[in-house]
């Protein structure tokens, strides 16, 4: 039987758990989403309202304004990179966004990539982690072939720091590669220029297939400031690389227009002459549909303390459509969950851990932790994934897990090969991977699941995610072992000595702990981005959508003849 | 009733409903050479209808373990191999989950995609897709309200009285009426609880109280190519607590403008929202005489025998051929609309005790059918017991005639010939109803059931 036999899933909040606690658990989530609110506003509002006045003194949009009226309207802009560089300080200064914005927008039906510089922060210029984060998202514009746009309005590297962005090996430079790359493979690409572009900054317009220039616009190898005699003969910038040169002596701009509204609208007529999406093709005559739970009741059901279990199968109610689900290979490996859900209409496949106690299949009556991973779940997940890939499936990596087993059993059964085979599999599968840190995601259980070293197209954390190789305890025992007995309790009965110890433990405890915050990971391009627990249905819809829009570059197989059934077949002898 | 030939798309088809409406189903099952069958409760395993028949037992009286157990039907279905299920009226008949369940598993739902069945359920979209459409509305709030103060002005704005209703709600719950604007903070409030508590919803809309309308509604019906037809209207106005209890066609009260141009805009409005299948929109006819569209029920109805008599297309051989993927076998000009149908429905309750519910044996059961122009739909014969668990319908009488008269004459003679020992039923009060002169005059609305003190 060649059905994708989905059946519902989950239960009304009230079912899940009662009034008080739910508003507990929201209340627990309260603080840190008023964190990252306030956090985001102060990234956009980039150096402040002297520098948004100052654009404006010159009729131009700020940046942010640029990309309001890019997007197609009823709709949101998907930021990625939010953080990058948040809380460095270069000399007193800072870079928000590391100056530029980097987003999925809907242009005309279409998700686009765009890539964009902040024009309230030093102009434009490229900090150190700049590069790193314009090639992040052209890496995603990339892997789904999604039309790439550059709003570019960018002074060149910023200088004082050029020792950290200029020569390495995915410094400034890497840009235009990845500009070369994309073009190799057909990914389209169009640039506005709305005002300086100095330097290497020049080569992004030239390699996309279209580029516009205001007459505020100009391209330079380098400015005026450089130019012998340019200041005796008031040679400006705007003379000798502005629209008058690129557009008709030397070709390098294809048009220019007045300004930068008009540029905007040049772009969305350009998005519109590009293949339209094909998810609706892919959607079979099957409209998107709301979970018949609502997504904001996640973070009630998501306690912010990583110890407390939940019931993973209300998460995923929550976020496929009409909370249709099948469940691939549930009687093994019960510590992980996989199978098959719509995401607007599209098919996606999800991975995520059981919390709680599930029964060990080794011990008859035993039960064990969830949260971790077994030989039957990783082998599980394993076939999972290749499945996916063998089907075109776009994956979902649901991380909430404290890592592998360990012990004398766990190494006995080769977890150590199972888990190669899984990250051998991962490393190597074709079809799109986006992987959410929803709340711990530790060690080699982060590796395991997809994390950002096995290049997921997006990875998101979000509010309450705790990302490090171990947990501070974890870390502390090991340290401190020599001082603790089998139970990990110290030894000693001397007070001094035991104080010492216990305050040098909880100094290692709260260190691993202060790493684990999502800030630090997004600060330093570790994670795309930081999202609210009950933004994720949200962003699966656009991650999802994105992955069926280009048509021709991936496999999709139909799932009449999906891998997965066989998986079905084989274990569960199929169905009638 | 057939149209073209025999259709063979379907070989055996599930139906997912009980009582008349399943018998129903059959009998236009065996007209297509489509076997049909049944899935029934434990209380329903000796009904008539099943006798010779195929059915599947699934489960227990409880209509939650039972009719409304949507995976338990789907696998009855697919166990049976059914490559399409009848889902009636009532029960799963507008369920999206139910609707997507089954094609999800390979059997065909008859009605509209599940999505749009889903923004018929919802008042708010449906409302704003039929108002592009050109379908006029019952003045009131522009979607939900955020809070009690834009209720009062938005009270204020259209004017009282003024209802306050559930934008999930249903059968009369989370609904109250405000009659001035000293009232309005307390019955939102009021409606938000019970909304909220029955629903687990709280959001309201408000709409204009019309009192003394006229329920009139409008037979659809769209195949999967975008072609739609409507059969005429039915006039549904002799009711008792929102429950119809006769229905006829056409509705004279309504001018032939106000009737054209309703069942053009329809029509319209059908095709935009991109339905599939047979679907009734509601009306009320306000005191301006003006059409205000309600909402739209995304099922058969059971008073389509009123169409059926009148324009001589069997509506469930239409579901039928339309979800195996014919198109309509005929456009609008083809539609003639005959004579005028009445229909009465006959439940087993006392009317002269409160409507007093009355299950029981039907110790003999007899109803005269040589008149062609009568038309008997039921599932009952005699030694029938009427169970407890469901609804009181027993049958429906249908007379067609050249006029409203004669037609009021020649079900009132079929009632009156009727028999239906061993329980009460409603058929007195209809016997009184047709030869009453409010009745006959056509002069009376929703809030009384013309000649019969209620």
């Amino acid at each position: 039987m060649a059905h994708v036999p989905v059946v519902p899933i989950g239960n009304p909040r009230e079912s899940v758990v009662d009034k008080a606690e739910f508003d507990r658990e929201l209340a627990g989530h309260d603080p840190l989403v008023r964190k990252l609110e306030a956090r985001r506003e102060e990234v956009k509002a980039g150096w402040g309202e002297k520098y948004v006045e100052r654009v404006h003194e010159k009729d131009k949009l700020t940046t942010r304004e640029r990309l309001e009226r890019l997007k197609d309207e009823g709709t949101d802009l998907f930021e990625v990179g939010t953080f990058v560089n948040y809380g460095a300080d270069f000399n007193g200064l800072r870079s928000p966004a590391a100056g530029v914005v980097t987003a999925f927008a809907k242009v005309e039906g279409r998700w686009c990539v765009v890539i964009a510089n902040d024009n309230t922060v030093a102009s434009g210029a490229w900090w150190p982690n700049t590069p790193e984060k314009i090639e992040r998202a052209q890496e995603m514009a990339r892997r789904l072939r999604l039309p790439t746009l550059y709003l570019v309005d960018c002074s060149g590297l910023y200088l004082p720091e050029q020792s950290k962005s200029f020569a390495g090996a995915k410094g400034a430079g890497h840009i235009f590669k990845m500009n070369s790359l994309l073009s190799a493979e057909g990914v389209p690409q169009i640039a506005g220029v709305f005002g300086d572009c100095i330097a290497g900054g020049g080569y992004m317009p030239i390699i996309s297939d279209r580029v516009y220039m205001t007459e505020q616009a100009y391209m330079v190898i380098a400015g005026a400031a450089l130019i012998k005699g340019a200041k005796s003969q008031h040679i400006t910038s705007l003379d000798i690389g502005g629209p008058e040169v690129h557009v008709h002596q030397s070709g390098c701009a294809d048009e220019r227009v007045p300004d930068d509204i008009t540029l905007i609208e040049c772009l969305r007529r350009e998005v519109a002459r590009l293949p339209s999406s094909g998810a609706s093709f892919y959607r079979g005559g099957v409209a998107p549909m709301a979970p018949r739970f609502s997504p904001k009741e996640l973070p009630g059901l998501l306690p912010v303390d990583h110890r407390q279990a939940y019931e993973a199968n209300e998460v995923l109610a929550r976020l496929c459509d009409q909370s249709l689900f099948w469940e691939v290979l549930p009687s093994v490996g019960r510590e992980m969950i996989c199978g098959i859900g719509r995401v607007g209409g599209l098919y996606a496949g999800f991975v995520l851990n059981r919390q709680g106690l599930i029964d060990d299949p080794e011990a008859e009556g035993d039960a064990r932790p969830g949260g971790i991973l077994y030989r039957q779940g990783i082998a599980k997940i394993s076939a999972f994934s290749r499945a996916c890939d063998s089907d075109g499936i776009p994956l979902i990596w649901l991380q909430d897990i404290s890592g592998f087993d360990i012990g004398a059993e766990a190494e006995r059964h080769g977890l150590l090969a199972y888990g190669s085979n899984l990250i051998y599999t991962n490393s190597t599968n074709q079809t799109p991977m986006f992987t959410v840190l929803l709340r711990k995601a530790s060690g080699a259980g982060y590796y395991a699941m997809a994390g950002l070293p096995y290049d997921p197209v997006v990875q998101l954390s979000t509010t309450v995610s705790r990302l490090s190789v171990m947990e501070g305890r974890t870390l502390a025992i090991a340290s401190y072992n020599s001082k603790l007995d089998d139970n990990f309790e110290i030894v000693t009965t001397d007070p001094k000595e035991r104080a010492q110890i216990e305050k040098r433990m909880a100094e290692v405890e709260a260190r691993i702990e202060a790493d684990m915050d999502p800030y630090v990971a997004a600060e330093q391009l570790d994670t795309d981005e930081i999202i609210r627990v009950d933004e994720l249905r949200d962003w699966l819809e656009v991650l999802v959508e994105m992955s069926y829009q280009g048509v021709g570059y991936r496999r999709v197989k139909n799932p009449r003849i999906w891998t997965m059934h066989d998986l079905d077949v084989l274990v569960n002898g199929g169905r009638a | 009733m057939l149209g073209c030939p025999p259709v063979k798309r379907f070989r055996r088809l599930f139906i997912a409903n009980r009582g008349e409406v399943a018998a129903r189903i059959a009998r236009t099952c065996d007209a297509l050479g489509v076997t049909p069958v049944f899935g029934v409760s434990e209380a329903d395993r000796e009904a008539p209808y099943l006798r010779g028949r195929e059915f599947v037992v699934l489960g227990p009286s409880r209509s939650g373990e039972s009719y409304l157990a949507m995976e338990r039907i789907v696998q009855a279905a697919v166990q049976t191999r059914c490559s399409v299920v009848h889902p009636g009226w009532g029960f799963l008949a507008e369920n999206p989950l139910f609707a997507s369940l089954c094609e999800a598993h390979g059997v065909t739902f008859i009605g509209p995609p599940p999505s749009v069945m889903q923004q018929l359920g919802r008042k708010t979209p449906a409302k704003t897709a039929m108002a592009a459409a050109g379908l006029k509305l019952i003045p009131g709030s522009d979607g939900v309200l955020r809070d009690a103060d834009q209720a009062s002005e938005v009270a204020a704005a259209i004017g009282f009285p003024v209802l306050l209703k559930a934008e999930s709600g249903g059968g009369g719950r989370g609904m109250r009426v405000v009659r001035e604007a000293g009232g309005v903070k307390k019955a939102y409030e009021s409606a938000q609880a019970e909304s909220l508590a029955a629903f687990g919803d709280g959001r309201l809309y408000l709409e204009k109280l019309i009192e003394g309308g006229r329920h009139i509604e409008i037979q659809l019906l769209a195949d999967k190519y975008g072609n739609v037809v409507h059969l005429g209207e039915r006039d549904c106005s002799v009711q008792r607590k929102h429950q119809k209890l006769i229905e006829e066609s056409p509705a004279l009260v309504l001018s032939e403008e106000e009737r054209q141009q309703t069942l053009a805009a329809a029509v319209r409005a059908t095709e935009s929202i991109g339905y599939v299948g047979a679907g009734t929109m509601e009306f009320l006819l306000d005191s301006g005489d003006e059409l205000r569209f309600m909402e739209m029920n995304a099922r058969l109805q059971v008073e389509h025998p009123v169409t059926e008599m009148r324009t001589g297309i069997d509506l469930v051989e239409a579901q039928i051929r339309v979800a195996s993927g014919e198109p309509l076998w005929f456009t609008q000009s083809d539609v003639t609309l005959r004579g005028h149908a009445i229909e009465c429905r006959i439940n087993a309750e006392d009317p002269s005790n409160g409507f007093a519910p009355s299950p029981g044996v039907i110790e003999h059961w007899s109803v005269a059918t040589a008149d062609s122009n009568v038309r008997v739909d039921t599932h009952v014969e005699s030694g029938y017991e009427v169970p407890p668990h469901y609804d009181s319908l027993v049958c429906k009488v249908i007379a067609w005639g050249e006029d409203r008269d004669a037609a009021c004459d020649r079900l009132s003679e079929a009632l009156q010939t009727m028999r239906c020992d061993g329980i009460s039923t409603t058929i007195p009060m209809h016997v009184s109803v047709l030869a009453s002169k409010e009745f006959r005059d056509n002069r009376y609305d929703t809030r009384a059931v013309p000649g019969w003190e209620v």
